[in-house]
């Protein structure tokens, strides 16, 4: 519990600057949103004439952007990328960072097993993730209702939010494994956040390219697309069911992996 | 009883040397001297009880039990001052203490005050603030809060003024009495000389000898020089028990180890213009252990 309860402190404030940031970032891009929508412009049309691979990039594919939910599940698209940057990066530093910071011989020669340590710390970035993702529902329920013109959003909004909390979380426990299976504990939140960012480029990859489509397992980016959960969709069960087991995979490599190796002191 | 039993501890990382083949024991209540030059091996070994590194081979026990197997259990009763001082920034001292001791089920605040005061340490300060000195001096306080059965201390004193120095020692010699065993790692030998009982020495992961300060203090050791009228022939003094035979010009030197009068024949044989021998200092002794065969 006194791990648990400092390392919540730890991570107080830059939770705080991370929930204000994705409160902008709904709030620019529903800001966005009321321009297009009031020139008179139909935006869908606009959007037709680009070219896919440009709609691709930009994410925006087979979503009714003149509708605010449409709109609002593109940005979903960006909101998932913060969302997953911010639990990949807490997930890496929470585990490596008594190694970079050479608290280690102060923490791991108190009577607690290794265990436990990490047990406490996945519970903190769990609590940070719930916080962010609870920050992001009520930044979108709030900004969104300004702009749905009566439409019913707040379902859909939390479904694209237990989505999102899915992926935080697996991306959160990838980040702790990459640490624990690392032996240089600096370099851990960068190569997690560069291993998402590859994913996030295959899913791109994949959204230019019909063929390859098979591929969409590898990257968690192509799980939970907005277009495919929005109105009625739902999240598909097979790939709840690769989340979970690939989040529970990951666990265990980071409980394995971090009681197994030699500390860096 | 032994506290800290090791057998045959190797620890080695790929191709760099770490320790080979490491054994000893410290006996309850005893201060243990663990003496060796930088990168012998001490705080790897040390790392190795602790269960911070896992060790190639060999095992160790502390109060009995496998260090690795009963490790947060043997925690309970280990107070650990590593060699260097890292903390968690942006606390107070006060609020580190308080969390280190969060740790022990002991009520620990009148102990903390009682340590800061005679370590004339501030618990209101912020750690990022401290000096080196006083960063240490929290280390020190951190590793006796809990009144730990065994204390592990790695290269306690640098960074320490004298004054404070002084200090520090009569508070391991008082935690001592009261029954606390205490392994004590260190390059300074004036330290070890002065509080330990037993020490081992280290030289390039190995363990080359365990002995009580007092034998090695004993006089089988004289330090022997002897002046010739002639130059002397090089190996001429090379017999058993000499060690470090320095032959220069007419002056030679060596240490020697052994039954007295076999020197004193080979001196009476030749002709000297002088001669000393006296016991030399423990700088000298471990000297001759740090050194490399050639």
């Amino acid at each position: 519990m006194n791990i648990f309860l400092k390392e919540l402190k730890s991570h107080r404030k830059s939770l705080i600057f991370w929930s204000i940031g994705v409160f902008l970032m709904v709030a620019s891009g529903m800001t966005k949103y009321e321009a297009y929508s009031s020139s008179g412009q139909s935006i869908n049309k606009l959007m037709a004439d680009m070219p896919k691979s440009l709609r691709a990039v930009l994410g925006f594919n087979d979503l009714d952007l003149t509708k605010a939910s449409g709109y609002y599940g593109m940005l979903f698209l960006y909101l998932v990328l913060m969302a997953t940057i911010h639990a990949v990066m807490l997930g890496a530093t929470i585990i490596a960072k008594e190694e970079r910071d050479k608290t280690s011989e102060f923490l791991f020669v108190k009577p607690v097993s290794r265990s436990k340590v990490i047990t406490a710390k996945l519970l903190v970035a769990l609590t940070n993730i719930v916080i962010f993702n609870l920050a992001t529902f009520v930044s979108s329920i709030i900004l969104l209702g300004k702009y749905s013109d009566g439409e019913a959003v707040n379902g859909e909004i939390a479904i694209l939010m237990a989505a999102m909390f899915i992926l935080q979380v697996l991306f959160m426990v990838i980040g702790s494994a990459i640490a624990a299976v690392k032996k240089k504990p600096k370099t851990a939140a960068s190569v997690a956040t560069g291993i998402l960012l590859l994913m996030y480029m295959l899913s791109i990859i994949i959204d230019l390219n019909e063929h390859i489509k098979g591929i969409r397992y590898l990257t968690p980016f192509k799980y939970f697309e907005a277009k495919n959960v929005m109105y009625g969709g739902g999240l598909e069960v097979s790939f709840v069911v690769i989340s979970l087991i690939l989040i529970l995979s990951f666990l265990v490599i980071t409980y394995v992996f971090y009681k197994k190796r030699d500390l860096n002191v | 009883m032994n506290v800290i039993e090791i057998k045959n501890l190797t620890k080695t990382y790929g191709k760099a040397r770490g320790i080979s083949d490491v054994s000893f024991n410290v006996e309850q209540g005893e201060i243990f001297g663990f003496i060796g030059p930088n990168g012998a091996g001490k705080s790897t070994t040390i790392r190795t009880l602790l269960s911070l590194i896992y060790p190639t081979s060999g095992s160790a026990t502390i109060f009995g039990k496998d260090c690795i197997q009963f490790a947060p259990e043997i925690k309970k009763e280990i107070g650990y001052l590593p060699s260097e001082i890292f903390y968690y920034d942006n606390m107070k001292v006060k609020d580190l203490l308080k969390y280190s001791a969060s740790f022990y089920k002991k009520d620990c605040s009148k102990r903390m005050k009682e340590l800061a005061k005679m370590m004339d340490l501030d618990l209101n300060k912020k750690i990022d603030d401290l000096s080196l000195g006083n960063k240490k001096k929290v280390g020190i306080v951190q590793g006796l809060l809990h009144e730990p059965k065994l204390i592990i201390l790695d290269e306690p004193t640098s960074g320490l003024d004298p004054l404070m120095q002084q200090k520090f020692f009569e508070l391991l010699e008082e935690e001592n009495k009261k029954g606390a065993t205490i392994l004590f790692s260190s390059h300074i030998l004036s330290e070890v000389q002065r509080l330990c009982n037993r020490v081992a020495i280290i030289k390039e992961g190995k363990i080359v000898t365990v002995e009580k300060i007092s034998t090695l203090q004993e006089n089988n050791y004289k330090k022997f020089k002897i002046e010739t009228n002639s130059t002397l022939d090089k190996d001429y003094f090379q017999i058993d028990g000499v060690n470090k035979l320095d032959v220069h010009n007419n002056v030679t030197s060596f240490l020697f180890k052994g039954n007295i009068n076999t020197v004193m024949k080979k001196i009476a044989d030749i002709e000297i213009a002088n001669l000393w021998i006296e016991e030399p200092d423990l700088e000298e002794i471990f000297i001759h252990y740090y050194e490399k065969e050639v």
